[in-house]
């Protein structure tokens, strides 16, 4: 049967990109016999829902944030610490290295087999009032962030008022006043258009948190050895591929909100931040007393 | 309807009263969504902190809204149909189709309530984000929502065939 | 095949009389099953189809809508109305479709709007020597206007269905003009029908009587000022306008007017609940049906299709607004937004239309569909509200459809019809 990818972003993204190389590059390498179709822009449904089908094989791949997998897969909430990586180059080096195998098998005790980790940039702050330099800033400021006590806790930690929001409301939100403001990478900031109502890009980058090229074990057990090779290395290409479009795409991004006007400042000494989110490592791992061992392992790479 | 026999008056007096629960348990669903809302508008402007859980906890109670009031809906007939062609074909005809139509709608309620069990067992380990309550609370209210249009419609086609064997017609309630 | 079988399946069900809503879910299971899918996936769609945050404010107007009905604020509105407008010929068809504008601008629904309005002026107008399949035109063309003029839940439903990127604050906006052209379309077919039959003018009241009766009508226009004032401005968003909105409309009908017992209010969350239901449950199985539609790829196929029929704007347009007239014809507005929006979208993108005048274009054309038979509900709801026969009011029901197309004509091939006040205020 032809696989079915699952994909959240619209065709023309860098992780669309790479998911129709990988298939392209598994059809080819497989002379014809695995074929299959990316349906992009999330009409087979939301992440939660993908992660659903593809552990029932009912989607055979697709490229999950390892944010929300966090709800199915506790281990990869991980990642969702604020500044557990120190920097994207860092998030390469422990995701290709032994902070993906730990995770990838934990997504692998849930039926999901892990490929590769493509780049989803870093998340940084940004409002309609004024640049954010130290955590003081985000005092009082009413931030949307995504559904994640851990993300809420971040927000809390430094004194800010978070607010959850269905992201299909947030451009109204910021321009109204009823937030202040979100955080987001740079291209999302850019698609959204939330550049045009939030004017204030301040680059935290608190958040790196990576995606991840998936296949159903179902599917893929059902592969020869010989076949789950290519997948295997066609994974590991389509990523390459996909770091280095991101990291184009991330600039370009930049380019076009600076050109809209918006003040962007670097934080040089993130210290202070680092700092703030004490609290938020205390709660995550008091909750989760098993995870210790693989915070240590993120937070103490070189 | 009083010369109907005493089993199918007395099942219809008990289907009557399993509607109006559904129907109250969702009214006050509704209620408790609209004040939640409220209290989040009022903790964002004066309490400076937002309730994060209210947005994941509507969404779990428009499900419960949905399904039992469209569980209700099938006992008391609001869905909207087309019934045209079905009022066309002839009092004979058109009974018999009410029949298959009762029955189509119990299977597809009893595999709605079969698949939404699956769907619980699977989503016990997922939690839904802020609540961090197991995302099979969501599939129960489809899970009962099945089960009831499968009761609903099940004993409406049995009270019909019962009836039809007597030579008497099932008395129809026009949708209001 | 399987589409084949998913569209035969459908057919199949709605012509035997099975709910639409449990129709999709039947066709969906259907095709599921044939594809070899699990089947509860039919059912994960369904329930993430309901659980989505935008859709919330369906309950919040609805309930809102219901509270005014049983409130009384309706009666007020029509009072308003018809001291201000009653004195032109035909007056009370002109009463009857200005009342719309304000009331359906409040509820969203168009079938609130006919029983509210139908069983205040129907009577009325009968009473003056008005014919009641002419009483009955009025009420059921006009009260579609409120599907278009903001708040409305349908445009809500088309913003979800777009794939949510859509502001539903735009959208909102870009109603406000085509509602109030449709509604002087309708009010001038009304008028040279009026004349035609010698129908009576009111005496005028007075300004004294205009602004008293509009004193008494202002709190329950507030909220719609609430409602898209309290979007617009800022201080909620759309989801949490709608659930102000039904606050506000209780405490002004149980403390203010006095008018709503716990009778009332009881009345009021129950028919709140069962059209929730009604049209959430739709919703669900609609998008356990668009799943299999994205997999075979139907919009894309469609699309391709149309393109080789003609590559002009005008064709095109003219196309889809005839395929959803049919459409319209037999079935119901909401699972039409959400099986067409998916398709036609991407098409009227690719020529260069905004969403957001697609959406107008949409609302009108399945609102239109909603007074013809056989399948429209609120022709039916205004002929059980009036009293007479289906057949009685189409003998003479063209002209108030004329009107529609009219209107619909102008929202399709002047974008500006429904830009323009987004642009402006936007
Ligand atoms: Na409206
Ligand atoms: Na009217």
């Amino acid at each position: 049967k032809d696989w079915r990818g699952w994909n959240i972003h619209v065709e023309d993204y860098p992780v669309s990109h790479g998911m129709e190389a990988f298939m392209a590059e598994v059809t080819e390498k497989t002379g014809g016999e695995l074929k299959g179709k990316v349906f992009h822009s999330g009409v087979l449904g939301s992440q939660p829902d993908a992660i659903e089908q593809l552990r029932l094989g009912i989607i055979d791949f697709g490229v999950f944030s390892l944010g929300p997998m966090g709800q199915a897969v506790p281990a990869t909430n991980v990642v969702s610490l604020p500044f557990i990586f120190k920097s994207v180059p860092q998030m390469y080096e422990i995701m290709d290295g032994e902070g993906g195998e730990a995770l990838g098998k934990a997504l692998e005790e849930k039926g999901i087999v892990a490929l590769g980790y493509y780049d989803a940039g870093a998340r940084s702050f940004y409002n309609s009032i004024k640049p954010i330099n130290a955590p003081a800033d985000v005092a009082g400021m009413k931030v949307r962030v995504m559904n994640n006590d851990l993300f809420v806790g971040m927000i809390e930690a430094m004194g800010g008022n978070a607010t959850p929001m269905a992201f299909a409301e947030v451009y109204q939100s910021i321009k109204t006043g009823v937030v202040d403001g979100a955080e987001n990478n740079p291209p999302s900031y850019e698609s959204t258009s939330h550049f045009e109502v939030a004017q204030y890009y301040s680059m935290s980058q608190h958040l790196i948190i990576p995606e991840c090229l998936c296949m159903a074990k179902k599917t893929f057990d059902a592969l020869t050895p010989e076949q789950q090779e290519v997948v295997r290395e066609a994974g590991r290409n389509s990523t390459a591929l996909q770091r280095d479009l991101w990291q184009k795409r991330e600039m370009a991004s930049m380019e076009i909100v600076k050109a809209g006007g918006v003040t962007v400042n670097e934080i040089a000494d993130k210290s202070a931040f680092q700092a703030a989110m004490a609290p938020v490592y205390e709660t995550f791992l008091a909750d989760n007393p098993d995870m210790v061992e693989l915070v240590d392992l993120f937070r103490n790479a070189e | 309807m009083q010369d109907y026999p005493e089993w199918i008056v007395r099942g219809e007096r008990i289907l009557d009263g399993l509607s109006k629960l559904c129907v109250f348990v969702a009214s006050c669903a509704l209620v408790v969504l609209v004040a939640t809302f409220g209290w989040l508008v009022f903790g964002r402007y004066v309490l400076n902190a937002t309730p994060t859980w209210v947005e994941q906890l509507a969404l779990l109670l428009v499900c419960y809204i949905a399904y039992l009031g469209a569980a209700a809906g099938v006992h008391e007939r609001t869905h909207l149909g087309v019934t045209l062609f079905r009022d066309m074909m002839g009092p004979k005809v058109s009974a018999y189709l009410k029949l298959f139509n009762d029955i189509v709608l119990a299977a597809f309620g009893g595999l709605m309530a079969v698949a939404s069990l699956e769907l619980f067992q699977f989503g016990w380990s997922t939690l839904l984000p802020m609540l961090n309550i197991p995302e099979s609370f969501r599939t129960l209210s489809a899970l009962l929502c099945g089960g009831l249009v499968c009761i609903f419609a099940g004993f409406r086609a049995l009270f019909r065939l019962a009836l039809m064997m007597r030579g008497q017609t099932y008395y129809e309630e026009e949708a209001v | 095949m399987g589409l084949a079988l998913l569209l035969g399946v459908f057919g199949g069900c709605v012509v035997i009389g099975i709910p639409v809503a449990f129709a999709m879910g039947v066709a969906a299971a259907a095709a599921f099953w044939y594809e070899g899918f699990p089947l509860l996936i039919t059912f994960q769609r369904s329930v993430s189809g309901i659980s989505v945050f935008s859709l919330l404010a369906i309950p919040f107007f609805v309930f809102a809508g219901e509270l005014m009905l049983h409130g009384g604020i309706a009666a007020r509105l029509v009072r308003f109305a018809s001291a201000l407008v009653g004195h032109i010929r035909g007056g009370l068809a002109s009463v009857n479709i200005f009342s719309s504008m304000l009331f359906g601008g409040i509820s969203g629904s168009a079938v609130a709007d006919i029983s509210a309005l139908g069983s205040i002026l129907i009577p009325v107008m009968k009473e003056r020597g008005y014919r009641p399949d002419y009483a009955v035109n009025v009420t059921v063309t006009s009260s579609i206007a409120g599907i278009v003029i903001p708040p409305s839940h349908n445009m809500i439903i088309f913003a979800v269905a777009a794939g949510g990127g859509l502001s539903i604050s735009q959208l909102f906006l870009a109603g406000v003009l085509p509602g109030i052209l449709m509604c002087i379309c309708l009010a001038v077919a009304a008028y040279i029908i009026a004349i035609k039959h010698n129908y009576p003018a009111e005496q005028f009241p007075g300004w004294g009587e205009v602004a008293r009766t509009s004193l008494a009508a202002i709190p329950g226009l507030v909220t719609a000022v609430i409602i898209v004032g309290g979007v617009l401005s800022g201080i909620f968003t759309v989801t949490e306008s709608g659930a102000f909105g039904a606050i506000y409309a209780l405490l002004l009908t149980f403390f203010v007017y006095r008018t709503l017992d716990w009778n009332g209010f009881k009345t009021a969350v129950v028919q709140a609940v069962r059209t929730t239901a009604m049209v959430m449950v739709l919703i669900g199985f609609a998008s356990s049906f668009a799943y299999l539609l994205a997999l075979y790829q139907v919009p894309e196929k469609l699309g391709d299709f149309m393109l080789g029929i003609s590559e002009s704007k005008f064709a095109i347009l003219l196309m889809i607004n005839l395929m959803l007239l049919v459409l319209g014809m037999i079935m119901d507005m909401a699972a039409l937004i959400l099986i067409c929006t998916p398709i036609f979208l991407p098409i009227v993108k690719s020529l260069g239309m905004e969403p957001e005048q697609f959406g107008i274009m949409l609302l009108v054309n399945l609102g239109l569909g909603l007074c013809t038979p056989p399948v429209g509900t609120c022709l039916f709801v205004g002929c059980a509200v009036g009293r007479i026969r289906i057949e009685e009011t189409l003998k003479s029901i063209w002209p108030f459809y004329l009107a529609i197309l009219f209107a619909l004509i102008l929202v399709t091939y002047v974008p500006a019809v429904s830009l323009f006040l987004p642009s402006l205020l936007g």
